[in-house]
């Protein structure tokens, strides 16, 4: 399902949440939708997924979403505590809703999900921890089979082998039904292997749209004798450094040319990719302001 | 229709069953009363008259706050709920305007049986209309304290008045608190005011929700 957001604001009073925001997405691809606290990423996609009349324009295929009965069958929003279930609902009753009311709803892979999530349908959705909520959301999110679906921090309270559980099922269902899947997450390397493309958003604007991969070929690590790290690394953009004796490495941001990859061969330097998550740090701290 | 379908089948027998949980346990009441004094009064049209209307109001709240933003969630328009929701109000009203007949009819027995007497109470109609109007008032109030926070205090008023009109008709319904005995002015024809109560919520309520934001749910 493709995505195309145009000139879109949301503001909460005198606060702007998102602001004047543009960008659209092909589709059929897990997303990345990276932002720090209060980026406006939650607000963005409660716009996507019609919980608000969008001021701008927000089309899933060419049709506005908003109150679009086509259009918002198609999506399906999912936090780390699910909108789709009310506090007193059993976990049973929950896939109900989801069963009764989703046409794409696949039940036998909803308690598929919940037995490996360890969810007793038995109990009640505001009786469960934190990370069971997330599971259940998670349910929600996967078993909806939405052509557009989008989980917000769907992550938070689960524990490790829940996470790495919940990103094979993730994978596994993505590669089984593509559609359009926007996940967004503060733990970024544990999802840096599934994301396609990635959104950086910081201040309720877009900072950059990219392919997970060429964006990291943006970052280089560069290792080795201090002075020659110095020396290779003056006027490039450097995010850290790190030194050991006379070794040094240094995380710089840009693409290096012709020239820099002979000087680095010349005086022996390794050159490294990063991380993604040292990325984004340095993409969203420069356009924040912090530094 | 799959919202109208499970608002109906969910909530409509939820409340026969309370309405049937009720009943004896104000029969129970009733026998326990008939030891200590005469029984001069119906206790179901206490129940109807009093208690249902509030259980009516919690059930339209109950519809906007909790199942719309499921609704939304699950990928329905406000539009699509709010005509489910409608109807369902009517289906609603209808089943609990049956019920209350039908309590009056098996009280009306057991009394008569023990030879006590009841008190007068109003025509199912009466009782139709005063269920719709609190239910669809609940809605409204509980749209506009979703919507506007604490400014939805405003449509208080409105739900207050509206409600009010739908107690004229029905014998023994200004006893609670709050709400003071009404003289009946027109007659049956006061009905109209009910009907056109129940139109100025409804209408109230689509205007409120038919752009709400759904709020994310933060625990």
């Amino acid at each position: 399902m493709r995505v195309d957001v145009q000139g879109l604001t949301v503001r909460y009073g005198s606060v702007t949440a998102v602001d004047d925001m543009s960008f659209s997405l092909s589709g059929n691809k897990i997303y990345g939708l990276l932002g720090r606290n209060g980026s406006g990423k939650t607000s963005l996609m409660s716009v996507l997924a019609g919980y608000r009349k969008p001021a701008g324009s927000v089309e899933l295929d060419g049709v506005p979403v908003f109150e679009n009965a086509a259009a918002m069958r198609q999506v399906c929003l999912v936090r780390h505590t699910p909108d789709a279930a009310d506090k007193g609902d059993k976990v049973s009753y929950v896939l109900e809703y989801g069963a009764a009311w989703r046409e794409t709803w696949d039940n036998d892979y909803a308690l598929e999900l919940a037995e490996l999530f360890k969810l007793s349908l038995k109990a009640k959705a505001g009786e469960l921890s934190l990370g069971q909520r997330s599971a259940l959301g998670v349910v929600i999110g996967l078993a909806s089979r939405s052509p557009l679906t989008m989980f917000d921090e769907s992550h938070l309270g689960m524990d490790t082998p829940t996470r790495y559980a919940f990103y094979d099922a993730l994978l596994n269902d993505f590669m089984a039904h593509p559609r359009t899947i926007i996940v967004s997450t503060h733990l970024i390397e544990e999802l840096a292997s599934l994301l396609e493309e990635v959104v950086i958003i910081d201040g309720g604007r877009l900072v950059l749209q990219e392919e997970a991969d060429v964006l990291r070929s943006r970052g280089t690590e560069v290792t080795g004798n201090a002075a020659d790290v110095d020396e290779f690394t003056a006027g490039l953009t450097v995010l850290s450094e790190k030194s050991l004796g006379r070794t040094k490495a240094t995380m710089v941001y840009g693409t290096l040319d012709d020239a820099r990859l002979i000087r680095a061969r010349q005086l022996g330097l390794e050159l490294g990719p990063i991380a993604l998550q040292d990325l984004f740090v340095h993409l969203t701290a420069t356009v924040g302001g912090v530094r | 229709m799959k919202i109208f379908r499970h608002l109906t089948t969910t909530l409509v027998t939820f409340c026969a069953i309370v309405a049937a949980v009720v009943f004896a346990f104000a029969v129970v009441v009733t026998f326990v009363v008939s030891a200590f004094s005469d029984i001069e009064i119906s206790a179901w049209n206490v129940v109807a008259s009093q208690i249902a209307r509030w259980f009516l109001f919690w059930v339209g709240i109950y519809v906007i706050h909790n199942v719309l933003p499921i609704a939304v969630a699950h990928g329905r328009t406000r539009r699509e709920f709010l005509v489910a929701a409608s109807g369902f109000s009517v289906v609603l009203a209808v089943a609990m305007s049956v019920l209350a007949r039908l309590g009056f009819l098996a009280e009306g027995g057991i009394y008569a049986l023990m030879d006590w007497h009841a008190d007068e109470h109003g025509t199912p109609l009466a009782y139709f209309l005063m269920f719709l109007v609190w239910c669809v008032a609940g809605m409204f109030c509980a749209a506009a304290f979703d919507r506007f926070g604490a400014a939805g205090v405003f449509s208080v008023p409105v739900g207050l008045a509206s409600v009010i009109i739908t107690t004229v008709r029905i014998p023994g319904s200004g006893n609670l608190p709050f709400i003071g005995n009404i003289p009946s002015l027109l007659g049956e024809g006061w009905h109209v005011a009910s009907v056109a109560a129940f139109l100025v919520v409804l209408a109230g309520t689509w205007a409120v929700v038919r752009d709400m934001p759904v709020r994310v749910r933060t625990s």
